[in-house]
């Protein structure tokens, strides 16, 4: 019988699952997803986990809890670094030891770890590492690896090209109305934009209003780049890197109408980085700005307000801005 | 026969309606606690309305905001449902055009409006905690056993100052209690609790925004007076409050409908009979998916008239082709 590996669906699943799927199918391994969250696996996430973590990660747990059940492996890859000379957030790196310690009954856990900040060839091991829990041919696991960053280039060239990486990975249908009269960045963490349960569907919303929607993900990693090195001090936080990148250069654009923040309760990468990025929006620019908050709360009407009123407001500028008053 | 306009606001403290004479005068308005039924609050609140318009009227049209909005509006049949931000920033522009800061503090809402040049530039609006709104001095007001009216004049006979924590109301209230067995004045922990409550919504809201002239004050906190010399202490600068500040929401909403009929030359309101319809909101979890939704549905007379809360449109669409066919 085949074996099975469980990967959740939440974190980094949105910037990673090409590649580890494509890897672990060619070695002949399946790959079991978790199901989309929903308010149960939020739940069981919530009952589970540690109170001091972040909502992302005990969203995380409430999808280890849904496949726990149906694998044979967990996949939870413990990410110290994923770029030279940065780090990822530190939850990431006690991540497999927070599940292992919250979570009865779970199968072996793959918990290798990735650390890139010294040198990218240590992906090469990790991969290596990894594939020898199924085989010990070495020759199949290079192959399996090659593929791997195949399709990983492949699926981020097209994110790039602005696709949403739920588009790509779920075949989810995006309907963009193209007479959009706004433009809005959506900035965020990939796992709280894409999870469609926990943004609250805010791109849907967004869409459903005529506005066109540009996330941090389909700016190319030079742009990004080119505007963290002019920052007096290095961005060591491979997320807030490009959530602040992409900031800083969508205020060099003259076609954003407002940028919305979108961060987790209890982040703390989130609360410098939201905060640095309103400070340089509202000290450079006049383009609107506003943070929105996911917590726990299913409410949407909180939310909706806010979004509702952060539209209007552009609208209601952008018409004054039109019609400037003839008579001084 | 007059023609006014019919601005309502449910709030999750109270529920408020405004009648809009054509002129954008305010004819009457109600305060009525929402006390957590915001359908018989409702009802009840027209009906008192009716009763005291003493001369012959018709409703040229009707607009909903407040946290409420949704459920007001099918209950009315509202030509406008918009959001409290607008709703209040198009009041206090109404009432003020050189307004440039708008504070408001509502029950569970606490936001800030900045105006340039007579449009909504920016505002913050509290995120999910509602330390320093209304009900959190409702709470300690009760808890005082001193009436929340007389609250506010409490603080301004504070002598000495008493430094209250202000970030959660948690710790405000322990720190209240604290205070006061250690003997301190009640007058001075009031107003110490008035300061922390600027303090901190200034901290939270007012981050990194220029407060400029004329600042107005709205929402059912400004009848605090204790409030309002905290801000102004802390500003050093008058601050308005305008005459209607209690109900500056339902203003807007009113001013909002009109502006719509003009455009749209008809209303949708259902008439004053709506108060003897029976409204009754329903909610069940739907079972057709793992997203387990939980679906409102809200009965008039007992055929459902809206549903919300799905999140593929299932519900909310049937009902969105009903009230077009019947419309």
């Amino acid at each position: 019988m085949e074996v099975r590996v469980g990967i959740p669906r939440a974190l980094v699943y949105y910037e990673y699952y090409p590649m580890w799927k494509a890897f672990f199918e060619e070695l002949g391994v399946r790959v079991v997803l978790s199901d989309k969250t929903t308010k149960p696996i939020l739940n069981d996430g919530i009952n589970c986990s540690v109170d001091e973590a972040c909502l992302p990660v005990k969203l995380f747990h409430g999808h280890v809890v849904n496949l726990k059940d149906k694998v044979d492996y967990l996949f939870i890859p413990r990410l110290k670094s994923v770029a030279k000379g940065e780090y990822i957030c530190p939850k990431f790196c006690g991540l497999p030891e927070m599940i292992k310690y919250s979570i009865k009954g779970l199968p072996p856990i793959i918990d290798t770890e990735v650390n890139l900040r010294k040198t990218r060839s240590q992906l090469a091991h990790a991969f290596k590492e990894v594939g020898q829990v199924f085989t010990n041919n070495r020759k199949e696991i290079s192959k399996a690896y090659e593929k791997a960053l195949h399709e990983h280039d492949t699926f981020i060239q097209e994110v790039r090209k602005g696709k949403y990486p739920t588009e790509i990975i779920e075949g989810q249908k995006m309907l963009r109305k193209h007479n959009g009269d706004l433009c809005i960045a959506l900035i965020g963490h990939v796992y709280n934009i894409y999870d469609r349960h926990m943004s609250m569907d805010i791109i849907a919303k967004l869409h459903q209003e005529g506005i066109k929607v540009i996330t941090p993900e389909f700016l190319s990693d030079d742009v990004i780049q080119h505007k963290t090195d002019l920052l007096p001090k290095k961005m060591f936080w491979t997320f807030g890197e490009r959530l602040m990148g992409a900031v800083l250069h969508l205020l060099d654009r003259k076609d954003i109408d407002g940028i919305i923040y979108l961060m987790s309760f209890g982040c703390g990468i989130d609360a410098l980085v939201s905060d640095l990025c309103e400070r340089k929006v509202r000290r450079e620019t006049n383009i609107p700005f506003s943070l929105l908050t996911l917590d726990e709360h299913s409410g949407e009407a909180g939310f909706n307000t806010r979004l509702e009123a952060f539209i209007d407001m552009i609208r209601w500028r952008k018409r004054n801005e039109s019609n400037i008053s003839a008579h001084g | 026969m007059n023609t006014f306009y019919l601005g309502i606001d449910v709030g999750s403290v109270s529920t408020n309606l405004v009648l809009l004479d054509e002129h954008a005068n305010v004819y009457k308005k109600l305060y009525v606690r929402t006390q957590g039924q915001p359908i018989k609050s409702l009802k009840e609140a027209l009906a008192m309305l009716k009763q005291t318009v003493k001369t012959d009227f018709r409703i040229g049209g009707v607009g909903t905001t407040g946290s409420g909005r949704q459920l007001a509006s099918v209950m009315v049949g509202a030509d406008v449902v918009k959001n409290e931000i607008t709703a209040h920033a198009v009041a206090a522009l109404n009432h003020c055009p050189d307004a440039r800061t708008i504070l408001e503090i509502g029950g569970q809402d606490s936001k800030i409006i900045i105006i340039r040049e007579g449009i909504v530039y920016d505002f913050a609006m509290n995120t999910v905690c509602a330390a320093g709104t209304g009900s959190f001095l409702d709470r300690q007001a009760a808890r005082l056993n001193i009436p929340i009216e007389a609250f506010g004049s409490y603080a301004l006979q504070s002598k000495s100052s008493v430094r209250i924590a202000g970030r959660c109301a948690v710790f405000a209230e322990s720190d209240m209690i604290h205070k006061q067995q250690t003997g301190q004045n009640i007058e001075d922990i009031i107003n110490g609790l008035c300061e922390a409550l600027v303090r901190n919504y200034l901290n939270n809201l007012g981050k990194g925004k220029e407060i400029k002239d004329s600042i107005l004050f709205q929402g059912g906190v400004a009848a605090n007076v204790g409030i309002v010399a905290a801000f102004e202490r802390e500003f050093g600068k008058k601050v308005m409050i305008p005459e209607h500040f209690d109900v500056m929401g339902a203003l807007g909403a009113a001013i909002l409908a009109k502006e719509e009929v003009k455009k749209t030359g008809t209303t949708h309101f259902y008439g004053f009979e709506l108060v003897n319809r029976e409204y009754k909101a329903k909610s069940f979890e739907c079972q057709d998916c793992s997203n387990r939704c939980e679906v409102i549905e809200i009965l008039s007379n007992g055929e459902p008239v809206a549903r919300w809360g799905d999140r593929c449109g299932k519900w909310s669409g049937l009902t969105k082709e009903q009230s077009e066919t019947s419309a």
